[in-house]
């Protein structure tokens, strides 16, 4: 197919040309759909643009003899009945057979891609284990050990599969431009395998409807260069830090002291299986699965009171004060 | 005009009984569309407001309109509203009053069961929106995925509200069906051969058989969700060894055939208004009326387009695609004859135009975006977003509803006898269609900057605001439009102009009648002189040659009126309460139960010996009764097939014993068998007798059938207690819970065909019974037999095959 | 049907049938749905038929469905329209059910 020599300009283009018309902006947004940092995402986009170009100019043709016909042929005053025309045969297979080769135009690269895209994973991807809970996301890499949260952290240009798991209700995985989305489902085994080839920040959020907060389950992926990726293990797995004196360390007794211990693992110091990891909190950019910046003040409001920040959460108010609060507040927060 | 040549019926006979009483007992069913307009309208208006304060709360990013738990409950009433006591009502509400009349029938085959079915549509729709009184809305989405809808995830009364009003509402649906399909089968006079049927009759024909066939799968997947939720069953218990992709594909098996419910009407609408306004044929009629029946057929079969991103492997999501491009074939088939049939018209330029021509551009950008979706690579991306909500939303407003309201303005006349506004109308039109594309094209492009559907909020760095503004504008506009329409609705009933018989010069029979028809809605049946033959009548063939006048049909049942009755709305009253009672207490469900079985039996009985329903023989040569029942054997055949292919789908997965071969008693079983098989010789021995009036005989045989299915029960009774002795319940696994759900219901189903043969036993007995009567014992009998089939399929695949 | 009494005119049969089955070809039938059933309840305790089982059963109970569908439901002897209604549903039916049990794993027609 001569298409694939221009697959990338081309689609780009179409989806962008008809995106701009239709709505004057940028097709770039921290969600879109439409820049590609996969492999997945760049095989999506291809057949995303044939078939945007086959639909733009199917609606235009219908649009205009629409427009045409009813213009043509509006009522004049005291014209004759038009001819009662019944039909035309060879019309009606026309018609019928020139979608039917639209559509095999549009199903070969479609079933293609879908077996490219859901293919086993090479041997040697980077696996991690995804596990959707309401409403956060937990991460495991089991080739290093260690389990993080919310923030999933990949090296660039290294195959990675996402092995989806989930502990209570259907979510979905979606960060768009990596690719499409693929549900969580408990009790099965899904998984997500593409290639990330650009470095950059890239947000998602469930996508399958989930309970109260399923709006506030947000998703941070980081594609870094390998090296980077190496050094962030390698902090990952170090033990908590711990503080000496000043204020970290009171908070540190203060978090040993309270219910925090019962649901959230620090290594070293707790180990609850509730809520996130929290060993290396203070290295995250979000507090509530991305709901807010991991401010000190950001995460007092928190740990004061969850529920009012995010609808429905499991973790309850612990009835501290605004001190205990902010104490712990800042022990997390030194926990790099 | 165009009625100046014919001597159209004008007519003195005494008005209709009027008031409420006469309201409530009615089953004319022009009163009864009537009344599924109004009620649809209603329901309308309020899935309208949950979407305007959902909009409202969209409208700014972390807007605080209402909070998350409101958020969630207003989607999921919206949707379900819209859906089920909206667009589907509003269906309802044109097939009731035109099919009659389109046909040149005087009602429908069942006018009783066609008030029921509206009588237990409204206790649906009042009970599902009761939730809000007690603060309980459904909240988990219109199509409430498990197991986020079993009790842990949901443990108040929403999702109780929820699959109980649907059950509800299927029921009325699947009656309603039934009706129509022997109506259309076999209410038409000689002369109106199938082919001669106006399009609109023939797409309603094909949904009444979608949901003839699609409603099972749904109802038993919201059994089995009520199962989980009241009586600890397992269906979708993830640690028991559950699937989740069983809710999906039960839901969706029904879901995707629903939307073609909810378009095809509308395609038909627009088959009957554009030939009209451009004063030519519908191009292409048999291809158009083929193209409905295959988009039926294939709607079967491409229900996992809805699952491509819940990991059914390669194979699966490339079948499902492929299967839905085929659809597009004849949707896109139906497009071209609308375009052919206004192509060398003389197009009058009425409401009813405008709406049908706004719905083929509108449905023609949502048929597109649908193409997008049935690509898997590229409906991962779309689906679960907003692309997907402005997809839906072209298809189902733009398709749906636009084409509704062409109905609206186009029969108002026929309905009200008024004419609405034209300007106002027109009016209407352009505020409705321009604020419809301003609140949903932008979607698209929301979905493509990967806003997911079913947020409360979203923060204002994701970009999503403007565009979110401009919708919530645009959903306001479209507001503005229906009310447009209200008031041009309102005018015309208080002080429009008088609409004549035939105001737009019409090809069809509910035009040859006055506006609105006489009760009886015609003086004398109509002779049927091809397609369209009221147009022929008026001016001829292609030629302009008038056909010779055939004298009207004959009229074998005179002008016979069928009798108003209250036992619909006491059996739907009963419905009610008995789901109310599931809410509360045990006592009100068994005092719901014992009010519809007293309101079921009374109205069976009601015409028992009225001269006038002894033979109800019609066009196919078959008593409407019968070809009723198959029909509803025909959804039989879904019912137990899904709940026999969840037997199976589960079969060796549970987690615990005891296992089928450890506690599976086959010799017993093969007794039990054996037994219900020669209760299906004594069943036949029974008509035999009943037919040639030897009322000793019928008595013996049919007491026998009764006696050979109460042992088949006893033997079920010790079947059940001995598994339950030995540790199998239906909490206990998968196998407690499929099997004693499966052989469960088809006990059920032996118990009421006991009390059916039993009732005609004693009818029997005190000499109520007589050879005229045969046919009620011939359709018990088909109602025995396939209880007897399903057994012999149940027993092979449960007991028999290891 | 029985020589008795003259059979009332039954408007079913009228314009639909093309016959109708005497109360002999019940009998008959009711014994070859003994016989079948029968045969069923051996065949399971039968090694040498083991490996052809499933499908064996599948057919014979097949044959007890289409005999009672047949000749007790009268189909055989009924008007097209409701055979064409009835066996189109029976066949989306079975199509759906296997088509659910393949997706959910439990009959697959092919590797995954």
């Amino acid at each position: 197919m001569g298409i694939l020599g221009r697959a990338r300009l081309l689609p780009r283009l179409g989806l962008a040309g008809v995106v701009a018309l239709a709505s004057g902006c940028t097709w770039n947004g921290p969600q879109t759909t439409l820049v590609p940092v996969s492999d997945f995402a760049r095989e999506t986009l291809r057949v995303y643009g044939i078939v945007t170009w086959a639909t733009v100019v199917i609606a235009a043709v219908v649009v205009s003899v629409l427009s045409w016909v009813l213009l043509r042929y509006r009522d004049r005053p005291d014209a004759p009945l038009p001819p009662q025309t019944r039909g035309h045969a060879l019309l009606e297979i026309g018609w019928t057979i020139a979608p039917a080769l639209v559509l095999l135009v549009i199903a070969i690269p479609t079933i293609h891609v879908v077996f490219r895209t859901q293919s086993a994973p090479p041997t040697g991807a980077l696996e991690v284990i995804v596990r959707g809970r309401q409403w956060w996301w937990e991460f495991a890499y089991p080739a290093y050990q260690l389990a993080t949260a919310n923030e999933l952290h990949l090296p660039v240009g290294r195959p990675a599969v996402l092995r989806l798991e989930g502990p209570d209700v259907i979510h979905s995985f979606w960060i768009p431009q990596l690719g499409g989305k693929r549900d969580v489902v408990p009790g099965r085994h899904n998984h997500l395998s593409f290639t990330p080839d650009t470095p950059g920040t890239f947000l998602g959020q469930c996508a399958e409807f989930c309970g109260t907060s399923h709006a506030n389950m947000l998703l941070r992926l980081v594609v870094e260069s390998p090296d980077a990726f190496e050094r962030w293990v390698a902090s990952e797995r170090a033990p908590a830090v711990q503080s000496q004196a000043g204020p970290a360390a009171d908070g540190a007794a203060a978090f040993a002291a309270s219910a925090c211990v019962g649901c959230h693992t620090v290594r070293g110091v707790s180990r609850g299986v509730v809520g996130p990891d929290l060993t290396h909190f203070g290295r995250r950019a979000t507090v509530g699965a991305g709901m807010l910046p991991n401010t000190v003040d950001n995460v007092t409001a928190w740990i004061l009171d969850p529920p009012r920040i995010k609808p429905g959460v499991k973790m309850p108010a612990l009835g501290l004060t605004e001190a205990q609060a902010r104490s712990i507040a800042v022990y997390l927060l030194s926990l790099k | 005009m165009a009625t100046r040549a014919l001597d159209l019926p004008h007519h003195d006979a005494p008005a209709e009984a009027t008031g409420v009483w006469s309201w409530i007992t009615t089953v004319d069913h022009k009163r009864i569309g009537i009344l599924y307009g109004v009620s649809a309208f209603a329901f309308f208006l309020l899935g309208g407001i949950e979407a305007l304060i959902l909009r409202l709360q969209l409208a700014r990013p972390a807007n605080t309109v209402v909070g998350a738990d409101t958020f969630n409950a207003l989607f999921t009433m919206h949707g379900t509203t819209m859906v089920f006591l909206a667009i589907m009502p509003f269906g309802s509400a044109f097939f009731n009053y035109l099919v009659p009349l389109m046909i040149g029938a005087r009602d429908v085959a069942f006018p009783r069961l066609n008030a029921l079915s509206y009588w237990i549509f409204l206790a649906g729709g009042l009970f599902l929106n009761a939730s809000f009184l007690v603060g309980a809305p459904p909240d988990a989405g219109w199509f409430g995925y498990a197991n986020l809808t079993t009790r842990p995830f949901s443990p108040g009364l929403n999702i109780d509200f929820w699959l109980l009003s649907l059950q509800i509402l299927g029921v009325s649906s699947m009656i309603a069906a039934v009706n129509f399909i022997v109506t259309i089968i076999n209410m038409r006079p000689p002369g109106m051969t199938l082919m001669r049927m106006p399009v609109f009759v023939w797409m309603t024909l094909v949904v009444q058989f979608l949901i003839v066939l699609a409603f099972p799968p749904v109802t038993v997947g919201l059994i089995f969700l009520m199962f989980d939720r009241f009586f600890g069953t397992l269906f979708y218990d993830v640690v028991a060894g559950a699937d989740l992709h069983l809710w999906q594909h039960l839901f969706w098996i029904f879901g995707h055939p629903e939307v073609y419910i909810l378009i095809l009407p509308a395609f038909g609408i627009v088959s009957e208004v554009l030939p009209t306004f451009a004063r030519k044929p519908l191009f292409g009629a048999p291809v158009v009326i083929y193209s409905g029946v295959l988009i039926g057929f294939f709607g079967f079969s491409v229900w996992s387009h809805h699952m491509f991103a819940a990991g059914m492997g390669p194979v699966a999501d490339s079948a499902f695609s492929i299967a839905t491009m085929i659809i597009a074939i004849p949707t896109g088939v139906k497009i071209f004859n609308w375009l052919a049939t206004l192509w060398g018209g003389r197009i009058r330029g009425a409401t009813a135009l405008h709406f049908a021509v706004g719905l083929i551009a509108t449905f023609t950008i949502g048929g597109l975006s649908g193409i997008m979706h049935s690509s898997p690579p590229i409906d991962l991306q779309q689906t679960d977003s907003y692309f997907v909500v402005a997809h839906l939303h072209y298809v189902l407003i733009g398709g749906s509803l636009i084409g509704l309201l062409a109905g609206a303005y186009y029969w108002w006349p026929k309905i009200t006898g008024r004419l609405l506004d034209e300007r106002l109308g027109r009016l209407s039109f352009w505020v409705i269609f321009l604020a419809f594309n301003l609140t949903f094209f932008p979607q698209h492009y929301l979905g493509a900057m990967g806003m997911p559907r079913r947020i409360y909020t979203y923060a204002a760095s994701t970009g999503w605001g403007t565009w979110n503004l401009v919708s919530t504008i645009g959903a306001f506009g479209i507001a503005l439009g229906i009310l447009v329409f209200a008031v041009n609705a309102i005018r015309s009933l208080r002080v429009g102009p008088r609409a004549p018989a035939d105001p737009w010069d019409g090809r069809t029979l509910e035009w040859r009648t006055s506006s609105p028809p006489p009760p009886h809605d015609f003086d004398t049946i109509p002779a049927v002189y091809g397609r369209d033959t009221f147009w022929r009548e008026k001016h001829g063939d292609a030629r302009g040659r008038k056909p010779t006048p055939l004298p009207p049909a004959p009229d074998p049942h005179g002008i016979h009126l069928p009798a108003p009755s209250h036992w619909p709305i006491v059996m739907a009253l009963g419905i009610g309460t008995a789901a109310l009672g599931a809410l509360t207490h045990l006592a009100i469900v068994v005092l719901g139960g014992l009010v519809t079985l007293y309101g079921a039996f009374r109205f069976a009985l009601e015409h028992h010996r009225a001269v006038a329903h002894a033979d109800q023989t019609g066009t196919v040569g078959v008593d409407h009764r019968k070809v009723g029942v198959w029909v509803f054997l025909g959804s039989e055949c879904m019912l137990f097939g899904t709940l026999i292919a969840t037997y199976m789908a589960y079969k060796g997965r549970s987690v615990v014993g005891p296992h089928p071969h450890e506690i599976l008693n086959i010799p017993l079983t093969t007794l039990s068998t054996f037994d219900l098989l020669m209760s299906s010789l004594l069943m036949v021995l029974a008509l035999a007798a009943a037919q040639r009036d030897d009322r000793r005989q019928a008595r013996f045989w049919l007491f026998g059938t009764a006696v050979f299915g109460l042992i088949f029960l006893g033997f079920q009774a010790y079947e059940f207690t001995h598994f339950v002795r030995e540790g199998l319940t239906l909490q206990q696994n998968l196998f407690g819970s499929t099997f004693f759900v499966l052989t469960g219901f088809h006990g059920g189903h032996v118990a009421l065909g006991v009390l059916w043969l039993l009732t005609l036993w004693i009818l029997d007995v005190r000499g109520r019974l007589s050879a005229v009567d045969s046919v009620k014992v011939e359709i018990a009998g088909l109602y025995w037999h396939f209880v007897d089939v399903v057994w012999i399929a149940i027993f092979t695949l449960v007991y028999l095959v290891p | 049907m029985s020589a008795t009494r003259p059979a009332p005119p039954d408007h079913a049969d009228a314009a639909g049938a093309r016959a109708h089955a005497s109360v002999a070809t019940y009998a008959k039938v009711a014994v070859i749905l003994t016989l079948i059933t029968a045969m069923e309840f051996s065949a399971i305790y039968i090694r040498q038929l083991t490996p052809i089982l499933v499908p064996l059963l599948l057919v014979m109970s097949a044959a007890k469905f289409a005999l009672v569908v047949l000749f007790f439901m009268h189909l055989r002897y009924d008007s097209r329209v409701v055979s064409f209604i009835f066996t189109g549903s029976l066949t989306l039916a079975i199509v759906i059910a296997l088509a659910l049990m393949t997706l959910t794993g439990q009959f697959l027609l092919f590797r995954r």
